[in-house]
């Protein structure tokens, strides 16, 4: 037996990480049910309450309410991002790839261009649209053919072409940068659960949007023209004046509105600070009761500006709040909240975000920018942006600088701030410097931003699918029948052909399975509909391991061995066999995952896992079962 | 239960026969692959594909005669899972020019129909893909939206900007098809529920990946057994594999059309089916080999072709047992797999058969042969 305790463990470990790793799936399933229930019952209910209400107007409230009891519950959003992942082909939903057009790109940075690019540019489009040669190659060779040198249109008279080429394809790749972070950026605003943003190979980027249905609506948030704003903070006094109302309203205290809205801005800030200390007495519920805006919104006292910080989870419910009709009735003209792009930091695990208060109007829009780039200041040899204006810009930045030295700007892109540096001084010409980003990454990141604005990656949509939920629903049905059905089958005929042994296969198959949809959890994998077939196929293969054992077995007692005797030679005889088999047909599993694309690498993957799952069934489990057998002197039956 | 005990059939005896069947099976298959040809998917092709979901059982032949006459070319039509499916197909990318303004014309009537004398104009209508409306203000956009897309047009905001008055309508080829189905089929609601565009470009790229994918494997699998095995041992199975997949590829320019509700076309779901095809045929290649390895080691003297006849007889039981389990969850899932998995499970259902076949009498008879020609004594 002691030989046996640690393989034991080791199965029974097995068995309760699959389903320590499957219970947030259950999970999930449960709180949609429960979701869908009470969203059905309240449909009714604002029915009733308003026969006249229209069906639009009704969904909007229904979803509003699914939004505010989603964030209600955290659990819900844990459970739902430790579930298996649906593909797009079992959930609906829709998969663009899009190409950065470097055509479209080169037509725009070219100078001067006449008759003769613009035909350049034409048959070179159309090349490119059939072959995996690169634009700029193209371009190049077409204006060498006809003896015109490349700084004719791009760089400058004193370069090279070579040198021009490299140039040329720095801006290619630097436009599917943008793109990229253009794409996410919106896609996150859009409020699609779990979007995946991909890039493949030079200039492609894969985005798979779950759940979305309007699909014109996505492509132009996918294609649309990037908009960099610069919009001015509010002044930390009037800033948390306006929070302290929306704080008010939220708390339903009226009549400290009107104070609050009397009050000077010194005196509020007082205010606030003394709310602080209080609040320090007050236990956590009671100040999240009293103050429902500043227990989401957090402020650092200490601190000078009026930035609020937010938790990651908390961020829906906080633009939930702010959108509430009585909110924005106390938010003043030309003031609106913006949260950061990017959380600024992690607190207790979570992600937080920053939230400003600017203007509405913007000062200066993304078009004037002529170039940004990050680099390393030689003086402080820390990571600055410099960005370059037009003459146009560059007179109404000086205005706006010189008028607002000391104050924050926001850069804005597409609705989230990505930095809000202070003005040191009038800037005269255009070209302004941007320090304070914690590396070099960060700065890379705001100098494409800033480009974005200027420059924007032109996107072709070149593959595009679209998945409805209905028929993803009836996948779904169909391939966990087959799965059911599969697993009856072969495990009837395991048992009626090798009795007790086949007992002992059938029993493993299922756990098999389990192992299958555990790891598919836990490593976050998504799985498909071939990926279900994939797990069909692997019941039916999954025997395989258990009958060359069995046969072997057989054989073994057939020579007049004792059963202990022919239980260990068959294992050890069937182990080359099963793992050479095992292993050719994994290649062929990894080399269909490099080379598949979203559902096929689905199949290729649990195929890989249910091979990895059966041999763990077939040579620890099932053996531990039969050396126990044999040692506990139980009767094996095999057929 | 004991089946196929103590088999002591000579397998390899009858190698010719076999040889005659294979030949003639991968004769057939490809003669038919010259004459008719391969029908690829979109996935391969690049064009248009929606599916439609109707409320009622529809006649196939009927909305084929509803489609033929609409300027869109040659448009193919399948039934799709039950019989309320329709598969629609195009090669086009994009509507033909001359299309488009009856699509826009079409849309003008919606909002027409949504609100009475809207003033409104079309901003841009350069783009086939697409036509871009300009509106009065910024409200009645969002509504129009919201109502047009109710109303089965796919619709969406300019810009995000709260100035926005510009709404965008997608003008595609499934818009055509569905302006002319609803209205010919007015008593039989339907909805989209699949739609694919893939470019011209990403099908053939997806068709060079597909092929380098399939050789790489067998690639890969000739050197792993190489080092396993000896040479002539990997090269017998890797000729086995080429086997079954130029034969099942065969069946499937026989077969095309023959069959109704088995839509053989080669897309990427197939092509994942014949590398796994590859890897249950090496499967079960190599367990008869790793029986021949062990038996030439126990039997020295004993000539190849008995040592291959007994190994294949004593591996009998467990392949015609695995087989056998595989093939029927395979028919589970020729069954009840739903639409989009048929032909992945008819493949491999062909496939295992083909591929248990070949390891005995492709694959084994290879080795031998090279033994017998050579007149090596092949050792381990």
């Amino acid at each position: 037996m002691k030989e046996l305790r640690f393989r034991i463990i080791l199965i029974l470990g097995a068995i309760a990480l699959s389903f320590y790793l499957l219970y947030p799936t259950y999970q999930d399933i449960q709180f949609t049910k429960k979701m869908d229930k009470t969203l059905a019952e309240k449909r009714k209910e604002f029915k009733v309450a308003d026969p006249t209400i229209s069906n639009s107007a009704l969904d909007t409230k229904i979803q509003l309410l699914s939004d505010s009891l989603k964030s209600a519950n955290p659990a819900i959003a844990k459970a739902r991002s430790k579930r298996i992942k649906l593909g797009l082909d079992l959930q609906g939903g829709m998969r663009v790839v899009l190409e950065v057009s470097t055509g479209k790109l080169l037509q725009k940075i070219a100078k001067n261009p006449d008759a003769v690019f613009k035909q350049v540019m034409k048959e070179s489009e159309k090349e490119a649209s059939l072959s995996d040669e690169s634009v700029v190659d193209i371009v190049a060779g077409k204006l060498e053919k006809r003896n015109i040198r490349l700084s004719r249109y791009f760089g400058n008279i004193r370069q090279s072409d070579s040198q021009i080429i490299k140039e040329m394809k720095k801006d290619a790749e630097d436009a599917v940068s943008r793109a990229i972070e253009i794409i996410r950026n919106r896609v996150d605003q859009y409020g699609v659960s779990e979007p995946t943003i991909q890039r493949q190979g030079e200039r492609r980027i894969i985005v798979e949007l779950p759940g979305v249905a309007r699909v014109e609506e996505a492509k132009q948030l996918l294609q649309g023209t990037a908009l960099l704003e610069f919009k001015m903070l509010k002044s930390p006094q009037f800033a948390i004046s306006v929070m302290k109302k929306i704080d008010d309203v939220l708390a339903g205290d009226t009549l400290s509105l009107s104070t609050a809205a009397v009050a000077k801005n010194k005196k509020s800030e007082k205010t606030t600070k003394t709310d602080t200390t209080q609040n320090q007495q007050l236990t956590a519920a009671e100040f999240a009761k009293k103050h429902p805006f500043f227990s989401i919104a957090i402020i650092d006292p200490n601190s000078k500006s009026a930035d609020a910080y937010v938790k990651a989870d908390e961020k829906d419910r906080l633009k939930l709040l702010l959108s509430r009709p009585d909110v924005q009735k106390v938010i003043p003209p030309n003031t609106q909240f913006l949260f950061s792009a990017k959380p600024i930091g992690k607190q207790n695990g979570q992600e937080i975000y920053v939230l400003y208060c600017v203007d509405k109007t913007p000062q200066l829009t993304g078009g004037v920018i002529t170039n940004a780039q990050a680099t390393i200041d030689p003086q402080t040899n820390s990571p600055i942006v410099t960005m370059e204006m037009n003459s146009e810009g560059a007179t109404e930045w000086a205005r706006i600088t010189g008028a607002n030295i000391g104050k924050r700007s926001a850069i804005v892109l597409d609705g989230v701030v990505y930095s809000a540096p202070v003005i040191q001084g009038k800037i005269p010409g255009g070209r302004s410097e941007i320090n304070g980003m914690a590396n070099l990454e960060e700065a890379q990141l705001l100098a494409i931003v800033l480009k974005a604005g200027a420059l924007p990656a032109p996107v072709d949509i070149i593959e595009e699918r679209t998945v409805g939920p209905s028929l993803g629903q009836d996948s779904i049905n169909d391939g966990f029948r087959s799965v059911l059905l599969g697993y009856i089958l072969v495990g009837l005929f395991m048992i009626f052909y090798y009795r007790r042994a086949g007992m002992i296969a059938a029993v493993s198959l299922i756990l098999t399975i389990l192992y299958i949809m555990g790891v598919l959890a836990g490593f976050g994998a998504t799985l498909t509909l071939p990926g279900i077939a994939g797990i069909i196929l692997t019941i039916g293969m999954a025997v395989d391991a258990n009958v060359l054992i069995y046969e072997r077995i057989r054989e073994e007692l057939a020579t007049g061995k004792t059963i202990k005797a022919s239980v260990d030679s068959g294992f050890s005889k069937a182990n080359s066999a099963i793992i050479d088999s095992n292993i050719t047909t994994f290649i062929t599993g990894i080399i269909l995952y490099q080379f598949g694309t979203g559902p096929v690498q689905g199949f290729a993957l649990t195929l890989m896992i249910g091979i990895a799952a059966s041999l763990f069934s077939a040579l620890v489990m099932v053996k531990v079962v039969f050396n126990y057998m044999v040692i506990k002197g139980i009767k094996i039956t095999i057929g | 239960m004991r089946l196929f005990e103590n088999l002591t059939i000579n397998w390899l005896g009858k190698r010719k026969f076999f040889y005659i069947l294979s030949t003639s099976l991968f004769v057939i298959g490809w003669v038919s692959v010259a004459v008719r040809g391969f029908h690829f998917g979109i996935d391969f092709k690049g064009g248009t594909e929606i599916v439609l979901e109707f409320q009622k059982p529809v006649n196939i032949s009927q909305i084929r005669g509803y489609v033929a006459n609409i300027g869109l070319g040659a448009v193919e039509l399948k039934t799709f899972g039950s019989k309320t499916g329709v598969l629609v197909r195009t090669e086009l990318q994009k509507i033909p020019p001359k299309i488009y303004p009856k699509v826009v014309k079409n849309i003008n009537n919606a909002i027409e129909k949504i609100y009475p004398s809207l003033n409104y104009s079309i901003v841009d209508s350069s783009k086939l893909s697409s036509v871009t409306y300009a509106l009065s203000n910024h409200d009645t956009t969002n509504a129009l939206i919201n109502k047009l897309y109710k109303a089965g047009f796919q619709t969406g905001k300019v810009s995000e900007e709260l100035s926005n008055k510009q709404m965008i309508v997608s003008v595609s080829i499934a818009e055509w098809i569905k302006d002319n189905l609803k209205q010919k089929l007015k008593d039989n609601p339907f909805k989209v529920v699949k739609e694919d565009h893939v470019g011209p470009k990403v099908g053939k790229e997806l068709e060079r990946d597909a092929i380098i994918a399939v050789f790489l494997s067998l690639l890969a699998i000739l050197i792993y057994l190489a080092f396993r095995f000896k040479f002539i041992f990997a090269f017998g199975a890797v000729l086995a594999l080429f086997h079954d997949t130029l034969i099942t590829l065969g069946l499937y320019a026989v077969l095309y059309g023959v069959i109704p509700g088995l839509n053989l076309e080669i897309n990427l779901t197939v092509v994942a089916a014949f590398l796994t095809l590859i890897g249950y045929s090496i499967n079960d290649t190599v367990i008869v080999f790793d029986r021949v390895r062990e038996m030439m080691k126990i039997h020295k003297t004993m000539p190849l072709l008995e040592v291959i006849n007994l190994s294949v007889n004593k591996t009998m039981s467990r392949t015609l047992l695995t087989g056998g389990t595989t093939l029927l969850t395979v028919t589970v899932l020729l069954i009840f797999g739903g639409e989009v998995l048929r032909a992945f499970a008819f493949t491999l259902f062909f496939g295992i058969i083909i591929g248990t076949y070949s390891s005995i009498f492709v694959a084994s008879a290879i080795v031998l042969e090279y033994a017998n020609k050579t007149k090596k004594k092949v050792q381990f």
